[in-house]
């Protein structure tokens, strides 16, 4: 699903999906402008988490304030998917529930 | 790190204020949450309504760009990607998400411009994804360049919801409806028209009661409500969307304005709880100021006035330097603003803090006049006191007056108009048409924010202010505004059309009725070659190919004998029946040859 748009009469959406990073395991394509959850979106992913009570979790306010879209970033949950640019080589999951805590030291 | 004045937001409200301080000499450190300057206004699409010197008729995109130049040409510090988490007894503290790091911000002074964030709803299923912000769809589709469904209802005919409606249709979308539970549409009516006229219904005391759908939308279930908002049972109906924008309002996003202590008071015509504050943006502490929608919901032009005093203020204090002179400017640009009918919630809020600001003084009959008949002249459909006045300060002619304030209804002095078209390009509200009447027909130009643009000589579908489908018109000119991008479509049509006409569409291929489902003829294709004058079924099927695909005639048979005799006022035992001949199923040339005679 390319939920792009193609065409627009006051914008001009620049750059190319050159971006790959990995949902749940799967490779994806993203423009270097996306946030995570921009990329998500435009590549047909609505579901962005599961709630502890096992409710589907999409994003809702996109600029970083109703924390509605957390996922797990490199193994590093509660991040905002709305406001986090998407990286190279970037591995982000669905969050369940608040997500586990990192007890060890990041390397 | 140190500053002198510490602005939390990077929005309008945070980049006006401090442009002001910077411009003013003081040490300035902007801390902003986002990926880029500019808070919302980087999604704002629209042409922004207000006095033509404080960037009316600009789209928002185009003031977060002006106020970024401003920003980096007078080297003002900012820190993006950047949360201020807290303000301690004797210091700040930021988390830079970049850098998964906290800053200790020392300041002596605070504007807050932390704006606003979107109201929730409470309905069944409103968790499910699919159910949005209005204004995260247009984060997402303005900024991102993604749309996230293709079938939208719109929760709430405010402004935002009005505006965002537009804005999906120009990205692409199918707006299924805007449903609002109040009796009127709480918006500007030109942004409503706008809306009215492409065909999207709006449909007033209505409500959403559930979301369908098990992962995500699929649709929602909407009802209608009685006055007092109770809905009113057998009235619920199905709406197929996959995505649900819910413009129900916005709240003063005010942690850290309660962090400071600063005095809080509950107004509802604000937004609910704000910080007090007086005219001039300072809060109960005197190094704390406050600008923009945490100060009162309110638009990004009042937004950036206030933040203009907030920072000559700051300045002042922080300088000596009398700075009077721009913050009175600033206070009358606002006072403006506020001076009409859509200013009265935020003046009786203001009120409850003191504020006292003056009310009418503006032209309020509207010209009744539709100019001479056969001149090309432009035609005003402004009927509401906005703030607004880029067609008085376009017209090269002064043909176009508001009467004095920014507030009066423009009327437009026939005379003078030249036809120019220049304010239906500059209009905000794309509230003004062209109108020509000649001896066999009329023509009306519309401005146009669509894609693709027509062609000259285009036969279009003739679209009237409710969008209801009213001839047919045929393109005459284009006239394309690469500046600003509002075009100006000139549709000829029927003499008598142009006082209803406010809207055209391009017949697509999926509004075709097919009558031959072999050779995809459609009623339309029939319709016309019987005006052309093929009124045999023989004749249509030569013409067309109607009746010679894979079926035989089976399908399409007896449709095209009814259009046939309804156009030609015979009875179906006076048309000549088609001649049906073998083979009456398509068979190979091999099984022929393979054939046995016997």
């Amino acid at each position: 699903m390319d939920r792009r748009i193609k065409s627009h009469p006051i914008l001009e959406f620049e750059g190319e999906e050159t971006v790959t990073f990995y949902f749940e395991g799967t490779p994806l394509r993203a423009k270097p402008s996306d946030t995570i959850a921009s990329a998500l979106i435009a590549n047909g992913i609505d579901i962005f988490g599961w709630t502890e009570k096992g409710r589907a979790r999409g994003f809702f306010c996109a600029i970083g304030k109703c924390s509605s879209c957390l996922v797990v970033v490199n193994g590093t949950p509660n991040i905002r998917a709305c406001i986090t640019k998407v990286k190279e080589g970037m591995k982000v999951e669905r969050q369940i529930g608040r997500g586990m805590p990192l007890w060890e030291e990041k390397q | 790190m140190k500053t002198k004045l510490l602005i939390v937001g990077g929005g309008p409200a945070g980049l006006s204020g401090a442009i002001a301080a910077a411009e003013s000499g003081v040490d300035v450190l902007v801390v902003d949450e986002g990926l880029e300057l500019g808070g919302q206004l980087v999604k704002q699409t629209h042409k922004f309504f207000g006095h033509q010197g404080f960037f009316a008729s600009k789209r928002g995109v185009e003031i977060a760009k002006i106020l970024k130049n401003r920003i980096e040409e007078l080297g003002v510090k900012y820190m993006l990607q950047t949360t201020l988490v807290g303000f301690y007894e004797d210091t700040a503290v930021a988390y830079s998400r970049e850098e998964d790091k906290t800053y200790e911000i020392d300041y002596d002074y605070v504007l807050l411009a932390t704006g606003a964030s979107e109201k929730f709803l409470v309905f069944k299923n409103n968790m499910l994804p699919g159910v949005y912000g209005a204004g995260a769809v247009q984060t997402l589709m303005n900024q991102y360049g993604v749309l996230p469904g293709e079938d939208f209802l719109i929760i709430g005919a405010g402004n935002i919801g009005l505006i965002v409606a537009y804005q999906i249709a120009q990205a692409g979308g199918n707006v299924r409806a805007i449903v609002e539970i109040s009796d009127k549409v709480g918006g500007y009516e030109v942004h409503a028209n706008k809306i009215r006229r492409m065909g999207i219904p709006i449909l007033l005391r209505h409500t959403i009661i559930k979301a369908i759908g098990k992962d995500r939308v699929k649709g929602a279930v909407i009802a209608k409500v009685d006055e007092n908002f109770k809905v009113i049972e057998g009235t619920e109906r199905e709406i197929v969307a996959d995505t649900i924008c819910l413009a129900v309002g916005l709240q003063p996003s005010i942690e850290l304005a309660s962090q400071l202590g600063v005095e809080m008071v509950y107004i509802p015509e604000l937004g609910g709880h704000v910080p007090k504050r007086d005219e001039n943006m300072r809060t109960s502490k005197r190094n704390i100021f406050v600008a923009g929608d945490l100060s009162g919901i309110e638009e990004a032009t009042s937004a950036m006035a206030e933040g203009y005093i907030a920072g000559y203020t700051i300045a002042q204090d922080i300088t000596g330097k009398d700075l009077s002179e721009k913050i009175n400017k600033y206070k009358e640009e606002l006072a403006d603003l506020r001076r009409g009918p859509f200013g009265k919630k935020v003046r009786s809020g203001l009120e409850k803090m003191g504020i006292v600001l003056p009310s009418g003084g503006y032209r309020t009959d509207l010209q009744k006049d539709f100019g001479p008949a056969g001149k090309l002249r432009a035609v005003m459909e402004c009927h509401q006191n906005i703030p607004c006045n880029p067609c008085e300060a376009v017209c090269p002619t002064n043909a176009i007056n508001m009467g004095g304030n920014i507030n009066g209804i423009p009327h437009i002095n026939y005379d003078k108009c030249v036809g120019c078209m220049m304010c239906v390009m500059k209009c905000p509200g794309l509230a003004i048409f062209m109108v020509q009447e000649f001896d066999e027909y009329s023509v009306v130009g519309i401005p146009y924010e669509f894609e693709p643009l027509p062609n000259v000589g285009d036969k279009v579908i003739l679209m009237d202010r409710n969008g209801e489908d009213v001839g047919e018109g045929v393109i005459q000119r284009v006239i394309k505004n690469r500046k600003d991008k509002t075009h100006v479509v000139y549709v000829a049509m029927e003499k008598g059309l142009e006082r209803t006409v406010r809207h055209f569409r391009v017949p697509s291929d999926e509004e075709d009725e097919i009558v031959c489902r072999c050779e995809e003829v459609t009623k339309r294709d029939v319709e016309k070659a019987i005006d052309m004058g093929f009124t045999d079924f023989e004749e249509l099927r030569r013409y067309l190919r109607i009746g010679m695909g894979p079926c035989g005639g089976r399908t399409c048979r007896l449709i095209t004998m009814g259009i046939l005799a309804r156009k030609t006022g015979k009875s179906m035992e006076e048309i000549s029946n088609m001649n049906l001949r073998p083979p009456s199923i398509p068979i190979s040339f091999g099984s022929i040859l393979r054939g046995e005679k016997e």
